[in-house]
């Protein structure tokens, strides 16, 4: 059974004429990584607000149409239910510190402390949490000492210990340097590998490729592609939904329309494929 | 950022509630209990076990600095203008120092004194989190506690962030010296980023606290186990029972 | 609506976090008056802030804890002045439902009568508790009423609004001032602030 299954879903945000999302349709099943590309604007923050049960508990609105999150219809339930099933991630780090706890490990604690989960068993989750966020080492530090990056990951590591069933992240990179960029989509890659069902909305396409078993593409409030990365991300028209291709995959195209990448092989979506794909070219090419 | 100092002395190992119950007790005694000399005995009574604790010189100092100028100004209001002031102990010029005066700033002083006292004894050597934490159990609602501690959080925060704006605003030629009008002209432009700059954040900082399940029903729990003991449960019950018994005593004298 | 669900409406998330901010507004904004060597205070202009946005309830809440929590980390005689803070979100809000918060005009009138209704209960704490004195330069003016034969209560009462009139009068406007430059969508947020905006 899908773990999310959204249905013709419509959202206008209070006081604005325009639908943020416009007969939205799709699932998600356990276990899978799915990211939602699009151009700013597109949808991507609404359609994680929805997945999470904000829209519309916390942003009112008008919603139309149903999302469902483990069979359960999220209009219908309140908002402190759906949060234990659906963690959020959000682009802004310095805002997810809760500003209660004054460590690390007091941080991801502090939602726990809200479960009501009994001592003995916090302790374990916490270590467990800040393991798979590589923040073991910042335990003891305080919340507000820490870079963009490592805030990002224990916010990471605050939702996972309370054991969601969905994680959603809305642009988690968005404000992170290159590094910090790199070491929380290693830890995506940890969850995603222990099973965790995954959404997330980012603009980092070389990212998404590399990652996600398969990708939704919004444009203005609709959802006008899904597919996996291979497929939608060498499409040519990829420009008219506002998202700059890939360049190594623009070069490879203009390759091929000049016969220098064999046609029979797939266009590259990631920088390693691409290299692979223009050595061999070279091997095999009289042009070099 | 708040009193408390973070070295480990006993009084930092009592549980947060002994300390409180201890505040109340003299602020018991301090308001409704005998007057007289009790108040500066429960005075130096805080000041030993200050010095016990290993906060002596500390307590001492913010205890000078809170209170000496009140008292002082007690001491000067009262002495010389007490309206109920009738005998003299001395006159300077044309200002007469009344016994009435003096006794009664007297009194009022050492209540003060014996208050800030025993509040300085819980604030220096307890953590804040600590004696949210403690209170929490107790049944404080959980949103208090919150506001609480998101307060302390954000304080330095928005301290350096007022010194930063203060500063670019200066060297964008903003006169923050001179007249009294130019220095209040200087508030708006200090103001307005300040505060819309804080209250933008609060709608991403409301999902946040959300999404930690802060709304969740039901009991909550706490990673940090604050060290009790039977003598320190022993103690609080006596403290209350006595509270209890003075509130008793004034009520019945009320009457009687 | 009952006054439980209104509380509940009150005491909203937005709101939760929100009170924090005004706390730290009226300490840190305090100090920039006092920085500025101002001769008002500027103390409270968190809580009649978060008073108009928010309701009596919540401008109450904020105010008392302001005292507590200053208390906590600098001076504990704060304290005892509390429940003077939670009159002035209190009464703030009050106002603010009475549509006595929405020209400018009654937003002075609001300062005014605002620190009128806080003297009815900072007097009595400063005359009981400490016997008139504040440890501040407003004390030579109680001696000098006391000097001139009025007596403690009434000198105090003088002290006590001639010192906040001009202050309640300047946070109260400035205070409707910020509520009106908000977002639209921000305000919103707050169905108690259509009694100062309008809807």
């Amino acid at each position: 059974m899908a773990l999310v299954r959204v249905t013709d879903l419509t959202y206008r945000y209070p006081q604005t004429a325009v639908p943020a999302l416009q007969n939205v349709t799709f699932s998600v099943e356990p276990g899978e990584f799915v990211a939602v590309i699009g151009a700013n604007d597109a949808g991507k923050s609404t359609l994680c607000y929805a997945l999470t049960g904000y829209v519309p508990h916390f942003f009112h609105g008008q919603m139309d149409g149903s999302v469902q999150l483990a069979g359960l219809e999220t209009r219908e339930r309140p908002l402190p239910e759906l949060v234990t099933l659906a963690g959020l991630v959000f682009q802004n780090p310095t805002t997810q510190m809760s500003g209660v706890r004054d460590t690390v490990r007091g941080e991801v604690g502090f939602g726990l402390e809200n479960l009501g989960v009994p001592r003995a068993e916090m302790h374990t989750r916490i270590v467990e949490a800040l393991a798979m966020t590589g923040t073991t080492e910042l335990a003891e530090r305080h919340p507000r000492e820490l870079s963009g990056g490592q805030q990002q990951r224990v916010a990471l590591a605050a939702m996972l210990a309370m054991r969601p069933q969905l994680l959603v992240l809305d642009e988690p990179t968005a404000q992170l340097d290159p590094v910090g960029s790199r070491e929380l989509f290693a830890a995506l890659q940890r969850l995603s590998r222990t099973g965790l069902t995954l959404v997330l909305a980012t603009h980092k396409l070389e990212w998404a490729a590399a990652y996600a078993d398969r990708l939704l593409l919004l444009h203005e409030g609709r959802l006008v592609q899904q597919g996996p990365p291979q497929a939608l991300l060498t499409q040519p028209q990829l420009a008219d939904w506002g998202i700059a291709p890939l360049p190594f995959t623009e070069a490879a195209r203009q390759a091929r329309d000049e016969g220098l990448w064999d046609a029979e092989r797939p266009l590259p979506i990631t920088l390693a494929d691409a290299i692979v794909g223009f050595l061999e070219m070279r091997d095999t090419s009289k042009h070099f | 950022m708040t009193l408390y100092l973070s070295t480990n002395g006993p009084l930092h190992r009592l549980h947060p509630l002994t300390k409180l119950t201890w505040l109340l007790a003299v602020l018991a005694a301090a308001l409704l209990g005998p007057s007289g000399w009790l108040p500066l005995g429960l005075f130096l009574v805080a000041w030993l076990l200050a010095a016990w604790g290993g906060v002596g010189r500390v307590w001492l100092g913010r205890n000078g600095r809170i209170l000496l100028p009140l008292i002082l100004m007690l001491f000067v209001i009262h002495g010389f203008f007490n309206p109920n002031g009738q005998t003299p102990l001395l006159t300077l010029w044309r200002l007469t120092l009344t016994q009435e005066g003096v006794a009664y700033a007297f009194l009022l002083s050492s209540r003060l004194a014996t208050i800030v006292g025993a509040a300085l004894l819980l604030l220096l050597t307890t953590h804040p989190g600590d004696l949210l934490t403690a209170l929490t159990e107790r049944g404080l609602p959980p949103a208090l506690a919150y506001i609480i501690s998101s307060t302390l959080y954000i304080l330095p925060q928005m301290q350096s962030k007022a010194t930063a704006i203060l500063q670019a605003q200066q060297a964008r030629g903003l006169e923050t010296e001179g007249s009294l009008w130019r220095r209040a002209r200087a508030l708006l432009p200090l103001l307005a980023p300040l505060v819309l700059g804080a209250l933008v954040d609060s709608e991403e900082r409301a999902i946040a606290l959300e999404s930690r399940g802060f709304r969740v029903r039901g009991p909550k729990s706490s990673l940090v186990e604050l060290p009790d003991s039977p003598g320190q449960r022993w103690l609080r019950a006596g403290l209350l029972l006595g509270i209890l018994l003075l509130i008793g005593w004034r009520v019945w004298r009320l009457f009687a | 609506m009952n006054f439980k669900d209104r509380l509940q409406q009150d005491f909203s998330t937005m709101t939760l976090v929100l009170i924090p901010v005004a706390i730290v507004l009226n300490i840190v904004v305090g100090q920039i008056a006092s920085t500025l060597s101002l001769p008002i205070f500027l103390d409270s202009i968190g809580t009649v802030l978060i008073a108009l946005l928010a309701g009596p309830w919540v401008g109450a809440l904020t105010g008392l804890l302001t005292n507590l929590i200053w208390g906590l980390i600098s001076d504990p005689i704060t304290a005892a002045f509390a429940p003077v803070a939670m009159v002035i979100g209190l009464v703030a809000g009050l106002l603010a439902r009475a549509g006595l918060f929405r020209q400018w005009w009654q937003a002075i009138l609001s300062g005014a009568i605002i620190a009128i209704a806080l003297s009815f209960v900072a007097v009595p704490i400063r005359v009981y508790m400490f016997g008139g004195v504040t440890g501040s330069g407003a004390d030579f003016v109680t001696a000098y009423l006391l000097a001139v034969g009025r007596d403690l209560f009434s000198s105090v009462i003088i002290t006590v609004i001639s010192s906040n009139l001009l202050d309640k009068v300047v946070t109260a406007v400035l205070a409707w001032a910020i509520v009106k430059a908000l977002s639209k969508r921000f305000v919103a947020r707050f169905p108690r602030a259509t009694a100062v905006v309008g809807n």
